[in-house]
């Protein structure tokens, strides 16, 4: 049906959020910052967040990007321009703390 | 006998090499708009929101100027406050690696710091 058409093919910012989450939450989910794990940690976000947004199984190419940052006072803003399909790509920013961290997570995804 | 058109079989499904998105290229655009845009800039926080999307923007055009038909184009530019503390930034893609590519730049001053980075998807 038509519906189901139309999120297969589309770009849906709330399963690809939930799926973010799930991955951000469970590699760094109550560490406190430790710059000798951040690489590790970087790597587990973002693999862990492709592996499961492959899993979709939907026709997407996607690009994941993670900001992870010690939260120390200072500011940090991140944006985006994108030249795309409206009707089909879209993309999608995470933000997580706790109290030493922040990570910033973005999700791009074109439609085939 | 079979009737076959001029343009028959002409629709690419690849790129050309010459119209591949080149990484060098990119980074070329990506560094002199950043060079450009933020030399001499403070870091501001009232004006930093309007400054990184303007540049993302900057970035995105000069992208489009420089050619790579059939590519669609996605720009992430990152703007924070130069405090000594660490940043770190990593960026994954699930994608073709014949046809698509990326490129990044950074600049930095005393008071703020800049990533860009630029990818290219090709459009089949």
């Amino acid at each position: 049906d038509l519906n189901y058409f139309h999120s297969q093919t589309t770009f849906v910012v709330d399963e690809i959020t939930t799926v973010i989450k799930e991955a951000v939450e469970s590699t760094i989910g109550n560490s406190s910052y430790q710059h000798s794990k951040i690489n590790q940690w970087m790597s587990g976000i973002v693999e862990s967040s492709l592996s499961q947004l492959t899993k979709l199984g939907k026709p997407f190419k996607y690009i994941v990007t993670c900001i992870i940052l010690q939260k120390n006072g200072a500011g940090l803003h991140t944006a985006s321009s994108c030249f795309w399909d409206n009707s089909t790509d879209g993309s999608c920013t995470v933000r997580w703390e706790n109290k030493t961290i922040y990570c910033i997570v973005s999700v791009f995804g074109l439609a085939i | 006998v079979s009737f076959m058109d001029a343009g028959a079989n002409t629709y690419l499904i690849r790129p050309n090499y010459k119209d591949k998105f080149k990484a060098g290229a990119a980074k070329e655009c990506i560094r002199e708009i950043l060079r450009e845009q933020l030399y001499g800039v403070q870091y501001d926080p009232e004006e930093v929101p309007t400054l990184s999307r303007a540049l993302a923007d900057s970035i995105k055009h000069k992208l489009r100027d420089v050619g790579f038909d059939r590519y669609k184009l996605i720009v992430q530019v990152v703007v924070g406050e130069q405090r000594g503390e660490g940043v770190k930034m990593a960026a994954r893609c699930f994608w073709d690696a014949d046809t698509d590519s990326y490129a990044q730049d950074i600049f930095m001053n005393d008071s703020l710091f800049c990533v860009a980075a630029a990818f290219g998807v090709y459009y089949y």
